[in-house]
């Protein structure tokens, strides 16, 4: 049989090797130098430059050949290093390892300008070994008899809301867009086969108008790092991956690609707003710690989310005690007594609840579920039971009419033994109806959430259903960015990277793209310009968020559905939306007919 | 030809020095009395001057967050009549003077012991968001997670001079 292009395991699913401190230096022992696809550059063999950074090393190097050169950091003794150099017009691209260690550096030289911005690279810095980490000097190559430069390399969100399509030329295919200035969501097409998108703490250097610096550190996942220079107009990289891979093998090698231009997301920050590294770097204060004065950060700081770490892990017992003792839907609003309470601080822009289900009653007659059969007490309270059972079931929901007909309405399955919760779309004027069936007692960890996707028609007094007409699963979302604003302080922009995720961004005070996250995710057409679409926040709080997205109203109300330590929660949340522009990116996803089952 | 003319710095302490000649003249207890009055008056200004800078150390603190390299504590103890008082709500992120609001009021007690203060200004507020949600918990990280807004507040402060120095005795807002 012919290999799929996908992996046995998604990148949030692996369970990467914790390396220790000696295997990560035996496998560097065996390493000279980067390895690269591309003829390596000849730009510096035979040359000797020294680079002095602000606040940093100053760097003396002498480059025999094209791949091996000495280097002498601060004055030191110089030492001889195996290297790799790549060149894109006037900037030139240089990476190497210092022998012996787990240091190395990766240096980005404008030779039009002599400004140089140095990336100081180490292994076992953090927790975990095999995650790199990073400084940024920025200087100059010092020239004799000259002063020195007084410009810098500078960090900047000039890059933020671009995306590219990337193929190294060792073959590696990747959509990677930068929609904020801290964070960017890369798509591994050839690695991975491109069905979810993941994030990264990135960092973004302007050299000049044309030509930028890019960063990633795999965080929370392999830790690889991968740092390259784009040249924004030809649409060329180059650059250096360093890390190791999910077979614990060294990936190190620079690399030239080429790509295609996808499209500009819009900035929200101020017009003549430029800065970059909009979220501090250093550590996060306690929670409700009095403020305090910033502190200075450590070497290779970062805020760095890292919601694998921090979530709780639960098994199916925590899971069912928990809901045992705590089982809440639709609270009201105000009440947010801790984390995994109810949603409240999402529900600041929450349109009105509607009666019109009021003294109704109907059937959901679902294609692949049985079907549920309901009867609508008051604005508030229903009665559930599946088709044949006798007893009926009391809830708390809530409904919302996003668009004239349309209704979202959810409610939990008391005594269903995953703790299932309905998050529900019917349109009462095509007779169609959408679920999302929350559940629990997932593989990875009893508490995330799992969705089922039901598709069905609406049975009650004085509506004909459709035979065969169904909402259905649309492409059409894929590539828009749209920003929600919640509340007050609490803004973000989802990206709909690709038919199977999308990622958050979190919008800082200056209104700058901060944090982000990604998490499966699909996507139902109800009507024109509606849209029905969930995410689960797997390895991270293991949330099932569900929204019916209103482009006419630009409005979007949805139920999440949670469960944690506090107990199992389902909640209604609304935000104002604003589009933020789109990438083209579906030609990527399309599956290609080539050859035939061997 | 012309020549034009200006009034100079010079040509009005000429002018000042001409006007005060004649209250040199005067009778010797009225110079007594006067001075009285400059050292009444000095010791006024010196104590509105003292409370000033107390005042902006105060807010130095509050709009830095920062304290006395000697610590917290005493920086609480230099500033404050009981150092236990020190404490100001923490959702305050920063406070300026209010130039559009009253004239600030510093009035020193007839015994020199004690004084209250009054200083319109506009005070920059965070509320922080329940960390309720991946959301907030993520604006949280970066730093956010607050809603912030700016009110027109009076400081009202009471002083109480001790061995010489003066120090906050209670700061609230009006």
């Amino acid at each position: 049989m012919p290999g799929t292009p996908y992996p046995k395991e998604q990148m949030h699913r692996i369970a990467y090797t914790k390396l220790s401190e000696q295997q990560i230096a035996s496998k560097l022992s065996k390493v000279s130098g980067p390895t690269s696809a591309s003829p390596l550059a000849d730009a510096f063999a035979g040359k000797s430059i020294r680079i002095v950074t602000d606040n940093g090393p100053a760097l003396a190097y002498t480059f025999s050949r094209n791949n091996r050169l000495s280097v002498a950091e601060n004055g030191g003794g110089a030492v001889e290093a195996g290297y790799g150099a790549l060149t894109l017009g006037s900037v030139a691209f240089v990476s190497h390892m210092i022998p012996g260690t787990q240091r190395g550096y990766a240096v980005v030289i404008d030779q039009g300008t002599n400004l140089a911005t140095v990336f100081e690279l180490w292994f076992s810095g953090y927790q975990d070994n095999r995650e790199v980490q990073r400084e940024i000097y920025y200087g100059y190559v010092e020239q004799p008899g000259q002063e020195a430069p007084k410009g810098r390399h500078v960090t900047t969100n000039r890059v933020e809301g671009k995306g590219f399509y990337w193929k190294q030329d060792n073959g590696a295919e990747t959509l990677e867009f930068y929609p904020s200035a801290a964070y960017s969501n890369f798509v591994e097409l050839s690695r991975f086969g491109g069905e979810l998108g993941f994030c990264a703490p990135s960092d973004y250097i302007k050299i000049n108008d044309d030509f930028y610096i890019y960063t990633r550190t795999e965080c929370e996942f392999s830790g690889t790092f991968t740092a390259y220079v784009m040249d924004l107009n030809r649409v060329e990289q180059i650059g250096v991956r360093l890390g190791f891979d999910a077979d614990d093998a060294l990936e190190y090698y620079v690399f030239r690609g080429k790509g295609e231009w996808l499209g500009q997301l819009a900035q929200f920050e101020k017009f003549g707003d430029e800065k970059g590294s909009p979220v501090p770097a250093g550590p996060v204060p306690a929670a409700g710690a009095p403020a305090a004065a910033p502190a200075a950060p450590a070497k290779g700081a970062r805020r760095v989310y890292r919601p694998l770490r921090t979530m709780a892990k639960m098994s199916k017992a925590e899971v069912d005690a928990a809901c045992a003792k705590r089982t809440s839907a639709f609270a009201p609003r105000g009440i947010s007594p801790g984390a995994n309470a109810p949603a409240a601080s999402m529900a600041g822009n929450l349109g009105p609840n509607t009666g019109w289900l009021a003294g109704k009653s109907l059937t959901l007659r679902y294609d692949t579920a049985p079907a549920m059969e309901y009867r609508f007490d008051d604005a508030e309270t229903l009665h559930w039971r599946k088709e044949g059972d006798s007893e009926w079931v009391k809830a708390r929901y809530q409904a919302f009419e996003s668009m004239p007909g349309v209704i979202l309405f959810g409610h939990l399955l008391e005594g269903a033994p995953n703790h299932d919760g309905h998050s529900i779309v019917a349109d009462f004027h095509q007779g169609l109806v959408t679920c999302f069936n929350g559940y629990l007692n997932t593989p990875y960890f009893a508490n995330e959430a799992g969705v089922k996707i039901h598709f069905g028609v609406i049975e009650m007094e004085g509506l004909i259903p459709p035979k065969y007409n169904r909402h259905y699963f649309t492409d059409e979302m894929i590539g828009r960015a749209v920003s929600q604003n919640y509340a007050p302080g609490l803004t973000s922009m989802h990206l709909y990277t690709t038919p199977h995720s999308l990622s958050w961004i979190i919008f800082t005070d200056s209104d700058a793209g901060g944090l982000e996250w990604s998490g499966p995710a699909s996507y139902v057409k109800i009507r024109d310009g509606l849209y029905f679409m969930y995410w689960l926040e797997e390895a991270c709080n293991g949330t099932l968020g569900t929204i019916l997205v209103n482009l006419h109203t630009m409005r979007d109300v949805g139920i999440g559905y949670n469960c944690g330590e506090n107990g199992l929660n389902m909640n209604a949340l609304g935000a104002h939306e604003r589009l933020a522009g789109r990438f083209d990116v579906m030609r990527f996803y399309q599956v290609k007919t080539s050859g035939g089952v061997a | 030809m012309t020549t034009d003319t200006a009034s100079t710095r010079r040509d009005f302490l000429k002018g000042g020095a001409l006007l005060a000649a004649p209250l040199a003249a005067v009778a010797a207890p009225a110079v007594i009395l006067a001075e009285d009055e400059l050292k009444v008056r000095l010791a006024r200004l010196e104590n509105v001057a003292a409370i000033r800078e107390l005042h902006q150390s105060w807010l130095r603190r509050i709009n830095t967050r920062t304290d006395d390299p000697a610590g917290t504590a005493a920086a609480a103890a230099r500033m404050f009549a009981d150092a236990k008082r020190a404490a100001f709500d923490e959702g305050v992120r920063s406070i300026a003077a209010d130039h559009a609001g009253e004239p600030d009021a510093i009035e020193i007690a007839a015994d020199g012991k004690s004084a209250a203060g009054r200083f319109p200004c506009a005070v920059e507020i965070d509320t922080a968001i329940a960390q309720d949600c991946t959301l907030a918990q993520m604006a949280y990280q970066q730093g956010g997670g607050f809603v912030r807004r700016t009110e027109r507040r009076v400081l009202k402060v009471e002083y109480v001079k001790a061995s010489g120095a003066w120090a906050i005795a209670k700061i609230e807002f009006a």
